[in-house]
């Protein structure tokens, strides 16, 4: 017990330091484009848990996840430039992506979930490319591959409040996530990530609660979109692009899988990493094509750590604890 | 008529190049249980490499030879350097050749910029026949009699020679075949190396076909061929085939008739199977 404490405690330190970090930095920050690309973080950083809900929890492989970012963003898009941009618009796109999200998620889920996992990882790729070039192709609807500006709801314009409203959401989706990955639910998941024979062989119907962790994770995917694309004010086709899944893969990678502080650290240390990058490109031609240096980053974490950043610091934790437990042990012996 | 023969003829075509994908990875996966993601890269190297080479001899043999040689060289790394360190373990396989296809598509944009690129076709396969009035374009029958050759070789491998006997066992028990002394990695190797060359070989018969090459290409054929792989059964060369005409003949019926349909047809081919029969038309159990 009294070793366990001593574990936790600095976790617990760093992430008050964190969280009032990110609540305070605006008052401090006078950079807008600093703003920005801290709410851009925070909105891929609900993406890449969304992710990790179906790669680290459940051991499912999607290669389109893109798709339900694209659904997101897209319907309130549409809905927003249709309609009016009211904030009560905006509070019913985010139920109408979640619906539309769960109606996909199912239907593919259905579809593949029964199988092996490659045949997840082969139509969700399939569906998102479908979606691209639906989103390419069907002009009156969504204007192209062109996409298209829209108005946000006056609320929503300032980027300090929006900052909060990102902030505040990855609060609440991170404790409904923690809660969901705890339950009894959860348990089921991390236990058919494991070994999905067994959890079969225990009773479990694993295809049930396979549909359920790919809705869940649908519909958050779907809300880090929404907010994507009202941070950006833009919508285009590439919303369904194979990059924005390899993102949310990178980050969780990198991050940590079945973590959920992973894929948000995994989040900052990649969008970072583009930032930067890409402002090195503008010197030296080499760094415009970062998603090369991404890719070679992405092999060597998956061939050297395929636990992640998160998941190789608890291990080594973990090898500590064993070494002072040893320790003891043999001093206790000793006397 | 004449139109009818002509997108017989563009599917077939079609069908015979998204096979020459299509076979490589389904031997891979039927083997080894690996889907290879990175199996599109080594088409669209394929492609770009035979163009460079074709620009550079003008010899259209020896673009041929080079870019298989390429396709295999990658094909060889790709399985040394990334499949092999995370063996047995499916989902690691899944994202790491992700990855690979990832960073060969960079590549290729790093090296011939992210322009698409002309291809030109040999004074000898250029223009068309003309029989009774129907125009029938020379190099489409090229491709699709290559495609055939390339179907029979791959057969007359599978059924007649010993390391052939040895790869169909292996996709029917790997086990057993493990059991028996082999070694069945050598052996997923050498199906790993083949497979690659034919994609390689795919890649730089379709650029001639299509006039122009790009570098994203190679996740659109990619995803043909998956489609290809489920509905002909994971695993089964004669179901490759089939299901190559099958999805090769709709996406060149839709795309004459609807042209903003043609993949949408495939997947709706892919969402019937699935429904209907999720091990494939020829798949086993």
């Amino acid at each position: 017990m009294i070793l366990k404490e001593k574990v936790n405690r600095p976790n617990l330190y760093l992430r008050i330091i964190i969280i009032a970090g990110l609540l305070i930095f605006p008052f401090f920050n006078d950079s807008r484009s600093m703003l920005i690309l801290l709410t851009q973080i925070i909105i891929f950083a609900i993406f890449a848990m969304s992710y990790d809900i179906l790669l680290g929890y459940t051991g499912i492989v999607s290669f389109g996840h893109c798709l339900f970012f694209g659904i997101g963003a897209y319907s309130t898009a549409i809905m927003l430039s249709t309609y009016d941009n009211t904030t009560e618009i905006f509070l019913l796109s985010i139920g109408v992506s979640s619906i539309l999200a769960i109606v996909v998620s199912y239907f593919i889920g259905m579809l593949s979930l029964r199988l092996q996992s490659h045949f997840y990882a082969m139509l969700t790729l399939g569906f998102s490319e479908l979606f691209f070039i639906v989103a390419e192709k069907w002009r009156s609807f969504t204007q192209g591959g062109d996409g298209f500006t829209f108005r946000v709801p006056d609320i929503l314009r300032d980027r300090f409040t929006f900052y909060f409203f990102v902030l505040i959401s990855l609060f609440i989706i991170f404790l409904i996530l923690r809660l969901f990955t705890s339950s009894s639910t959860g348990k089921v998941l991390k236990a058919i990530s494991q070994n999905e024979y067994r959890v079969e062989a225990l009773g479990f119907h694993v295809l049930h609660y396979k549909i359920i962790a790919s809705i869940v994770a649908g519909v958050i995917a779907a809300y880090s979109g929404l907010l994507y694309a009202v941070s950006l004010r833009f919508v285009d086709p590439s919303f369904f692009s194979i990059e924005v899944t390899l993102d949310a893969l990178l980050m969780t990678m990198i991050g940590g899988v079945g973590t959920l502080i992973g894929p948000i650290l995994g989040s900052g240390i990649v969008e970072l990493f583009q930032h930067y990058l890409s402002e090195l490109g503008t010197r030296f031609p080499i760094f415009e094509r970062w998603t090369l240096f991404l890719g070679l980053l992405y092999i060597v974490v998956i061939l050297v750590f395929p636990k992640g950043i998160i998941g190789t610091i608890k291990v080594g934790r973990q090898k500590i604890k064993k070494k002072r437990v040893e320790t003891q042990l043999k001093q206790s012996i000793e006397n | 008529m004449n139109v009818v023969l002509n997108l017989i003829i563009n599917g077939l075509s079609t069908g015979m190049l998204i096979f020459l994908l299509a076979s490589g990875l389904t031997l891979i996966f039927g083997l080894m249980s690996v889907l290879n993601f990175a199996h599109g890269g080594l088409f669209v190297w394929g492609a770009f490499v035979a163009v460079w080479l074709f620009d550079f001899t003008k010899s259209f043999i020896l673009s041929m030879i080079g870019s298989i040689i390429i396709g295999m060289l990658i094909g060889w790394l790709i399985e040394r350097f990334l499949i092999r360190p995370v063996y047995g373990n499916h989902i690691r396989q899944l994202l790491v050749t992700l990855g690979g296809m990832l960073v060969l598509v960079e590549l290729i944009r790093i090296i011939w910029g992210s322009n698409p690129i002309r291809s030109n076709l040999p004074g000898w396969l250029e223009g068309s026949f003309q029989i009774g009035g129907v125009i029938l374009i020379k190099y489409r029958l090229f491709v699709i009699f290559f495609g055939l050759i390339g179907y029979l070789l791959l057969i007359l491998l599978l059924k007649k020679t010993k390391i052939g006997t040895t790869i169909r066992a292996g996709v029917d028990n790997k086990e057993m075949v493990q059991a028996l002394g082999i070694n069945i990695k050598n052996i997923f190797s050498f199906v790993f190396l083949i497979g690659a060359g034919m994609a390689a070989l795919g890649g730089m018969l379709l650029a001639p076909y299509s006039g122009i090459i790009f570098a994203d290409m190679g996740m659109q054929y990619a995803i043909l061929a998956f489609i290809v792989v489920i509905v002909g059964g994971l695993g089964s060369i004669q179901g490759a085939i089939v299901a190559s005409i099958i999805v090769g003949l709709a996406g060149a019926f839709t795309a004459y008739y609807f042209p903003d349909f043609s993949l949408a047809v495939n997947m709706l081919l892919l969402i019937i199977v699935l429904l209907l029969r999720p091990k494939g038309l020829y798949g086993e159990g």
